[in-house]
């Protein structure tokens, strides 16, 4: 896609007048005046803050809210034309919207931040998750400083969560990311999260990318790239994450948009993958890796277990042409043992995952179907995971998901494995 | 009498020999066209496998379920069948050619009935593969949908759906082929009134518990937050 | 002559601001004289200013630069006679040039007869001249001005072994203006120049005059009081003069020195001219726009002064903490540039001698609402010598010519009153007056056309401004209007070219022709009107409807 094909007339003629920044803040908005007018108002005083003398901007890409979200945004500029009372700022600060077209808008919204970044000629573009509510303004500083400063060129966060928020991340998408690609990027897939001017202009560079991210989790893509580009990475610790609770949570899109964007990347990236075979290298990381927390959370989960059983019941036929025979033997005697027991192990769990990598790389089945059939064997992990943490101390988490990395950093080989045969196969 | 007799077996013999001498020709020119068939489908078929492996065929009927079919019915792969089957089509037609060149009255008639009627059954296998694919794959994605939406019976849900469109795909094959149109149209009917009406009542009875559950589920509170607690945790 | 009808002169003049000790030397002693203006005032006409503003020029020990004042009826020695003065006044009004000169009021010299008197005994009738205390402790927390040299606002006299109250330096102490004979004598000296035929007074420290206690000492009601005083004589004996304050003040504290017209008739807008070089710093227009937000309406017969360079540092007074660094960090890497809480540079090297910068700079100053002032020196682009003490640094004389002491003087080098800027890229061989009036491009050439055009119309000294604020920072645009004459200025203050729409709805139909090739530009339609504009370039068009 070119630029000039996602950049809206009105949207270029607000680019021109921001004209050239050094700090980009973009935020992908659909409806969520709740939050937004003080999330652009911490952003701002982030950056007065802490970047007094920078040229920022921040930028809107909204997804068609219809309820005034980018007034709201535009509310926290900085202008001399307006007659309110302006705070102490050096310099004119320009929040420009823009409303995208298309259907699937969170591709667009990152496509759109990453030319306009690159059409300012900004140095850092940090992507703020419009949900978030515990947002300080330090978290601009922990995300925009290292690329500012010393010059990184993409920073993920890291936060302090529950141990039962994120589980999709620690038992899936981190684990994976630092078997395949050797590095210990511990939200892989971050909502909130900033590139350099260079890691974009990289990006931008690649038409194809763009057209097979239109709707998927962009984010983790931008993480696969920075680490099969060789980028400079850093993690940086910004917080308390909300609770999942206080996001829309749809377990089948969510994992529809993460594993098609870790599933592509695993394609795209092939080459970077299949020839590292090293040990995982930790990320340099400011502030603590993770912290986790165990406030006791009402958690149903006899249920999850019952829909793992009758999930790998109903599609044993879809999962017979995605998994071989002995894995999917193994999750059958998983669901016929006692309830009590716990049946998902770690390494049955790894060979899923690239089993279904594999599958999903050679198509057997429509992709989609693949990832759908995901889903409940995905509930049945989470069982087990819930399970394990039950009455365990935070260390214990950590000590668990460690264990898991661990696992799918031993069974690399699987994936290698399902990559070449079924190659050979057809 | 002697004469006579010898005359006419003299002139049969004649005739017959003449018979003879002008069927052998169209004899071995039909012989020539069968073998010269035999070459064009045997080449047919090798063209056909080499495109059919370029297009990866097999999954893509493996992936309408055509391919578990044929194995359930012992044959070999589809790109085989379908190879085999384009071999002996056009063989077909060339021993059919060189049979109508024998100029066996009646015969004739026959065969340029059956060249017609072919186009037509090529149609109709066509209509029967692809509504095999969308059958397999709809029905599959109702199975995926239903589970991860945790519906009860996802399995019911998705063979009801092949069966439909099996049904409606084998209807429209034969609609189109044209052979006792009306018998299988009420034959069609009266099975699908039935499967409907045993479908009907299964929910209907089997139903209830479910219908019970969705409206309890609705209105009761804790079984709500039971249910928010699942989903949202789950990320 | 000077036109002797229009009482609101002042309003339309373009001053030239220049030291005597550093414009031209007749005699050969290494110090500018009256004699030696007077043979400059050709150059000063062809220039174009309208109005001369004369530094302290009276007896003195001259410990900081003539504004320790020892004798205020007189002339230095070193600057000629009062016969010189008187006959170099009526050379400048035969030019057409108008002469201000400096009154410094607030303070004298520690050796003003006045104040060897008054500190001589407690009852000595010069006693009550001057602010004495036992001890230090009065008017605590008034802040210290020249933060670099003084510890406090008291000095203790070993003579007379009280304390005597100072602002400034320690050998500057502040006259007593709650006595009125300080203020009966004060008119009597401003009468004395008035008479003599000076169009105005430049009064110094004026915010400064009164103290009293559990105040800051600045800005007091008792002040304003002196002020009009003042005001009503001059407007009673002298119509047609012009009182022009030097307070460095916010815009609001500055309101109050024009009164109702009945204080100033006009006042340096100190804090605009900071914030000028930190909008082209910045590339923002936001610095500017603001700063004259606030700026309070003014009577009607009142005036702003504007400049960019003075004999004084860039004073960062008047800017916030964060602004104040950031001017340090932009324009003073070097510590040595940096006095007092400001920086002491000339226009040139402050611009990096960038030619479009000065250009833009000087077209800022010369379209923005008042009365332009010019420091020596700045109308060729000369540069300063930060290795000189204190502000000697841009008080280095003329640069007439590649020639001998560069045509100022004919004295020895080493007997010139201040060295003469020598490095290569601003010393007097690159830069002097000689050679820029031979060329059509250069600096000089360029500054005498911007002054014609100014003086081409009244709307830019007396007319209104309005702001348009086009979605382009970087462009400060704004609408200048006087009666039927409508002006419009836009000004690219970033180094690359810019696109900008301008909301001229208002004036549609109107033809824009710009001012300086007289060119015509399209009419202004329905849409926004787009300009475009080179790095630091700006734009003057008179709008006609035509």
């Amino acid at each position: 896609m070119s630029e000039e094909s996602i950049l809206s007339d009105d949207l270029l003629r607000q680019l021109i007048s921001v004209g050239e920044v050094d700090i980009l803040v973009g935020l992908p908005t659909q409806n969520n005046a709740k939050t937004i007018g003080e999330t652009a108002q911490i952003i701002r005083s982030g950056l007065l803050k802490y970047f007094p003398r920078a040229r920022t901007a921040i930028l809107d890409a909204d997804a068609g809210s219809r309820d005034g979200t980018p007034g709201l945004v535009t509310a926290a500029a900085i202008s001399d034309t307006g007659e309110s009372e302006m705070p102490q700022s050096l310099r004119t600060m320009h929040c420009i919207t823009t409303t995208l077209a298309g259907t699937e808008k969170k591709g667009t919204a990152l496509q759109t931040m990453v030319a306009a970044a690159d059409l300012l000629r900004a140095r850092v573009c940090a992507v703020i998750s419009p949900e978030t509510t515990r947002i300080t303004p330090e978290w601009i500083d922990r995300l925009v400083r290292p690329i500012y400063q010393d010059d990184f060129d993409l920073v993920t966060p890291t936060y302090r969560r529950h141990a039962y928020d994120g589980i999709l991340i620690t038992n899936l998408l981190y684990p994976v990311t630092r078997a395949l690609f050797g590095r210990r990027v511990r939200e892989p897939n971050p909502a909130d999260f900033a590139f350099s001017g260079k890691f974009g202009a990289y990006l931008m560079d690649r038409e194809s990318w763009w057209q097979e991210l239109g709707e998927s989790g962009a984010e983790f893509c931008f993480t696969a790239a920075a680490i099969a580009g060789d980028y400079r990475l850093q993690q940086s610790f910004l917080g308390t994450k909300d609770r999942a609770e206080n996001r829309s949570a749809d377990l089948v899109l969510a994992m529809r948009r993460t594993l098609s964007a870790l599933f592509w990347s695993l394609d795209e990236y092939y080459d970077a993958w299949s020839n590292h075979n090293s040990e995982s290298q930790p990320v340099p990381t400011e502030g603590a890796e993770y912290e986790t927390t165990l406030e006791p959370v009402r958690v149903n989960r006899k249920r999850f277990y019952e829909m793992f059983r009758s999930g790998v019941a109903d599609l044993e036929p879809v999962l017979a042409t995605i998994l071989t025979t002995p894995t999917l033997e193994e999750l059958k005697r998983c669901i016929n043992t006692a309830e009590a027991s716990v049946p998902f192990s770690d390494e049955l769990w790894a060979r899923t995952i690239y089993e279904f990598a594999g599958s999903y790389h050679h198509a057997v089945i429509s992709r989609d179907h693949i990832i759908q059939a995901l889903v409940p064997l995905y509930r049945g992990r989470v069982y087990t995971y819930l399970e394990q943490i039950n009455v365990a101390s935070p260390q214990k988490v950590e000590q668990d998901i460690e264990a898991v990395c661990r696992t799918f950093e031993r069974c690399k080989p699987t994936l290698a494995a399902m990559w070449a045969r079924r190659q050979g196969g057809s | 009498m002697r004469s006579v007799i010898v005359t006419e077996l003299s002139h049969s013999a004649q005739g017959f020999g003449r018979s003879i001498v002008e069927f052998l020709p169209r004899l071995l020119v039909m012989l020539i066209i069968v073998l010269v068939g035999w070459v064009v489908a045997h080449l047919a078929k090798l063209i056909l496998r080499k495109i059919l492996r370029l297009v990866k065929f097999d999954r893509l009927s493996e992936n309408a379920g055509a391919a578990q079919l044929l194995t359930q019915a012992a044959l070999p792969s589809s790109t085989e069948v379908m190879c085999r089957l384009v071999f002996w089509v056009t063989w077909l037609v060339f021993i059919l050619a060189g049979l109508s060149e024998l100029g066996i009255i009646g015969l004739q008639e026959h065969i340029s009935l059956f060249l017609l009627f072919l186009p037509r059954l090529f149609v109709a296998v066509l209509i029967f593969f692809l509504g095999m694919i969308a059958a397999s794959f709809l029905s599959r994605a109702a199975l995926l949908a239903a589970v991860n939406a945790q519906l009860p019976s996802a399995r019911v849900i998705a063979y009801s759906i092949r069966a439909i469109i099996l049904l409606l795909t084998v209807s429209m094959a034969i609609e189109e082929i044209g052979i006792a149109e009306r018998t299988i149209l009420i034959a069609f009917s009266i099975l699908f009134g039935a499967v409907m009406l045993g479908l009907a009542i299964a929910f209907g009875l089997g139903g209830q518990d479910l219908a019970r559950r969705t409206l309890e589920r609705r209105f009761s509170e804790r079984e709500r937050k039971d249910a928010k607690e699942d989903e949202l945790s789950a990320l | 002559m000077v036109p002797a009808t229009d009482a609101h002169w002042y309003k339309d003049a373009v001053i030239y601001q220049v030291h005597v000790r550093a414009f031209q030397d007749s005699n050969g002693d290494g110090i500018g004289d009256f004699r030696g203006l007077a043979q400059r005032l050709d150059y000063l006409q062809r220039l174009g200013i309208t109005t001369l503003w004369l530094m302290p020029f009276f007896p003195s020990p001259l410990r900081d630069d003539g504004y320790d004042i020892s004798d205020y009826y007189s002339v230095h020695p070193n600057y000629g006679t009062l016969e010189d003065f008187k006959s170099f006044l009526t050379t400048a009004h035969q030019c057409g040039i108008r002469v201000i000169i400096e009154m410094v009021l607030n303070h004298t010299s520690d050796q003003h007869p006045w104040f060897q008197e008054s500190r001589k005994s407690a009852d000595n009738p010069f006693r009550n001249w001057y602010v004495w205390s036992d001890t230090d402790t009065r008017y605590q927390g008034v802040r210290i001005i020249f933060v670099d040299t003084e510890l406090s606002n008291w000095a203790r006299d070993p003579v007379s072994k009280s304390y005597y109250w100072h602002r400034f330096f320690s050998h500057q102490p502040d006259l007593n203006f709650d006595n009125p004979e300080v203020r009966d004598e004060v008119w009597n000296v401003m009468k004395f120049w008035l008479e003599m035929g000076v169009d105005g007074f430049r009064l110094d420290a004026v915010p400064y005059l009164v103290e009293r206690e559990g105040t800051s000492c600045e800005n007091l009601p008792e002040t304003h009081q002196v002020i009009r005083e003042l005001r009503a004589k001059l407007d009673q004996q002298f119509p047609g003069r012009m009182l022009l304050a030097e307070a460095n003040q916010w815009p609001t504290d500055l309101g109050p020195y024009f009164g109702n017209g009945d204080e100033f008739h006009m006042a340096f807008h100190f804090p605009l001219m900071p914030r000028m070089f930190m909008a082209l710093k910045l590339e923002d227009r936001k610095p500017i726009t603001e700063i004259l937000k606030q700026t309070p309406q003014i009577p009607d017969p009142c005036q702003w002064c504007l400049f960019l360079r003075n004999h004084d540092e860039l004073t960062l007074e008047m800017v916030t903490d964060m602004e104040r660094d950031y001017m340090y960090d932009e324009y003073a890497r070097d510590r040595a540039m940096r006095l007092n809480v400001g920086i002491r540079r000339r226009l040139a090297p402050l611009l990096d001698n960038d030619r479009r910068k000065m250009e833009l700079m000087n077209g800022l100053l010369m379209s923005l609402p008042g009365t332009p002032i010019i420091y020596y020196g700045d109308e060729i682009g000369m540069g300063d010598n930060v290795r000189l003490g204190d502000r000697n640094g841009v008080r280095t004389p003329m640069q007439w010519s590649g020639g001998w002491n560069a045509g100022f003087s004919s004295a020895d080098p080493e007997s010139l009153y201040s060295a003469i800027v020598l490095n290569p890229l601003y010393g007097y061989q690159a830069v002097n007056v000689e050679a820029q009036k031979r060329s059509a491009h250069s600096l000089l050439s360029w500054m005498r056309r911007l002054i014609e055009v100014r003086k081409s119309t009244q709307v830019f000294g007396r007319g209104t401004i309005e702001f348009l604020y086009p979605n382009n920072h970087r462009v400060l645009a704004y609408v200048r209007q006087l009666g039927r004459e409508t002006v419009l200025v836009a000004n690219n203050l970033s180094g690359s070219a810019q696109a900008v729409e301008l909301d001229l709805a208002r004036y549609k139909g109107s033809i824009l022709i710009e001012m300086f090739g007289k060119n015509l530009f399209p009419r202004i339609g329905e849409l926004p009107y787009l300009l475009t504009l080179a790095p630091y370039q700006f734009f003057w068009f008179r709008l006609r409807r035509l």
